[in-house]
């Protein structure tokens, strides 16, 4: 056809890498203004333009207090964690070339979820101040101290999948099944922990599970924010290696991409992440397989656009879940993590079903 | 130019030889093709060459030794396209970007972008650049694949099966496409096929594996009845026909 030959493909190239801009920052605004809207919602059921002025000082103390010291950091965890997990799941499923692969697919989660046992049954620590040990509960009763056993217990477990798929193979098959070994066992020894709690104990470390942005606190926003940072830079000047060695590794190695060291280094970050999120936070599922696919439905598969994306998608949705988890808690917030799965799930069937084709 | 010197290969797990002691050189612009039943070890060199197995011997491209050379360097010089293509959902253009990754690092620039409109071009692909690859025919896949290698602008492509899963007339346009590439554009390609016709009438240069040693090399005169009888265990004759040539097969041993 006359009419297919005139076409100049190099600029219809860039009108729809445009759009794909423009769907990008239609997302930021969604998130700059999901980011307020949490900030104006919470427990105390301050009207919307008294917690607006509490944001920038003005109004009673107790209102600032509340806006400033208790809000905000909730809703930059929201904010960071959000992004942090989708981009996890992202590097997690590139690396892995597996749609299922999640920012726990190394069982990261489940190690941090026994090292948050350990300390709250074992040792009767944790947020809650109230463990296995009812006549000394004070002992260890410091946030940091589940947190930071939990990340213990996360990274080495990290550290160990990572060292024996070094001593075998780093393929993806590997390391999903070592991942999915491992995870195996820390469930099974928490199991065991639990057995031997008392009730006090067990309740305090199965609400730790539930994923929890109330915990958050600023330091520890800063701290994920800098993993979060450092892992998307790096993953997005890597990207065009990403988009080869998700073609084909041998061709990516004939390109002169180190495969196995692409590898390491992508399954080390997300998993720090997922590692720093899951032990100040808890558990929030589903953030990191979904928001991805969502991304590649929407923007398509080319990492320049679906890092990006997802980073924002996580947020957006980390943040619209903290929002009706206050909302629809009425006074308390629901365990967050629920909610993602909750609003997320129906929303991934629509869009698995609904659309014939994905994009390019 | 590529030259092999007693290239030799194992299994890693079984320790089985795989390639044993296999020289040959192809000269610059020239297409050889390796040939043999399966399990003969072509592949195994090919990947040998590609440096994706170990071996033993030495891979010289213009004298400078494959071994030797960093990841990055050996991409200069030479492109590899696997037999079983497999691709990530992306467009035509993405997916052969990729094959400029050892030019761009970290992000394509305009020349880049160029070179990609260009080998789209060279294989007629300009109309598919912006649709999904895995839409796409295994006949067009196959010319993605080469729009690739030849983005990735290396000296030696490195070609395994091209034609396999092919129709005839994928099969042919492959073939013609490989012969201009080679000719006018003056890259030097080693190649494995399994159609003696069609090796015929692509290459220049034929390699005879069997059991992972080379049986015969060389010229259009290699390509007789006693070698393919030997490397095959076939009977086959070579005939003039409306003045080409072809093979005929017939009978067993």
């Amino acid at each position: 056809m006359p009419q297919e030959l005139t076409r100049d493909f190099p600029n219809e190239m860039k009108v729809s890498n445009r759009i794909r801009w423009m769907i990008l920052a239609g997302f930021l605004l969604l998130v700059i203004a999901l980011f307020f809207i949490s900030l104006m919602v919470g427990s105390s059921n301050m009207p919307f333009g008294e917690s607006f002025m509490a944001l920038f000082g003005q109004g009673s103390d107790v209102a600032v207090r509340i806006v400033q010291k208790i809000r905000l950091p909730e809703t930059f965890a929201a904010l960071i964690a959000g992004a942090g997990l989708s981009i996890a799941g992202l590097m997690m499923q590139s690396t892995l070339k597996n749609p299922m692969a999640s920012p726990s697919t190394l069982g990261v989660s489940n190690a941090a979820v026994f090292g948050a046992n350990v300390s709250i049954i074992g040792f009767a620590g944790g947020f809650l101040a109230t463990g296995n040990n009812p006549q000394d509960f004070a002992v260890g009763a410091n946030p940091f101290a589940t947190s930071s056993i939990a990340f213990i217990f996360a990274a080495t477990s990290t550290l160990l999948v990572l060292a024996l798929c070094s001593i075998r193979s780093f393929s993806s098959e590997t390391v999903v099944l070592a991942g999915i070994a491992l995870g195996t066992v820390w469930t099974a020894a928490t199991t065991l922990l639990q057995f031997f709690a008392t009730d006090v104990g067990l309740s305090a470390a199965i609400i730790w599970t539930f994923g929890d942005l109330s915990r958050a606190t600023f330091t520890m926003d800063y701290i994920m924010l800098a993993v979060v940072g450092l892992s998307a830079i790096v993953f997005f000047l890597l990207r065009w290696r990403f988009n080869a060695v998700a073609a084909d590794e041998r061709v990516a190695q004939t390109l002169g991409v180190h495969v196995r060291a692409l590898r390491f280094v992508t399954l080390f970050l997300a998993s720090l992440v997922t590692a720093v999120v899951v032990s100040y936070l808890g558990v929030i599922g589903f953030v990191g397989i979904i928001c991805p696919h969502v991304m590649r439905r929407i923007v398509g598969n080319n990492h320049r656009f679906l890092i990006p994306g997802s980073l924002l998608c996580g947020s957006a949705l980390l943040l619209l879940s903290n929002i009706v988890s206050h909302l629809v808690g009425g006074g308390t917030a629901l365990p967050v993590g629920a909610i993602t799965a909750l609003l997320g799930g129906p929303f991934f069937l629509y869009l698995i079903f609904a659309r014939k084709g994905a994009k390019a | 130019m590529i030259r092999l010197e007693e290239v030799s290969a194992r299994y890693r797990r079984s320790g089985r030889l795989v390639l044993d002691k296999v020289s040959l050189e192809l000269p610059k612009g020239s297409i050889g093709v390796l040939l043999g039943p399966n399990g003969s070890g072509k592949s195994t060199l090919l990947k040998c060459v590609s440096g994706l197995m170990k071996y033993s011997g030495s891979v010289f491209v213009d004298d400078k030794p494959m071994e030797k050379l960093r990841l990055r360097e050996r991409s200069s010089l030479l492109a590899y396209v696997p037999q079983d293509l497999s691709f990530a959902p992306s467009t035509v253009f993405d997916a052969v970007m990729v094959g400029r990754l050892s030019h761009f690092g970290l992000s394509p620039s305009e020349a880049d972008q160029k070179a990609v409109w260009e080998a789209l071009d060279d294989l007629g692909l300009r109309e598919l650049a912006l649709n999904n690859v895995l839409e796409l025919s295994g006949g067009e896949r196959q010319k993605v694949a080469l729009a690739r290698a030849l983005a990735q602008n290396a000296e030696i492509l490195v070609l395994d099966e091209p034609t396999s899963n092919l129709d005839i007339a994928a099969e042919m346009n492959i073939v013609s496409l490989a012969r201009n590439l080679a000719k006018e554009k003056g890259f030097t390609m080693i190649l494995s096929m399994h159609d003696l016709n069609l090796a015929l009438s692509l290459g220049d240069h034929f390699a005879f594996l069997k059991g992972g040693k080379l049986l015969s090399f060389g010229g259009r005169d290699t390509m007789d009845s006693k070698t393919i009888s030997a490397t095959f265990g076939i009977l086959a004759e070579r005939v003039d026909a409306h003045g080409r040539e072809y093979i005929i097969y017939g009978g067993k041993q």
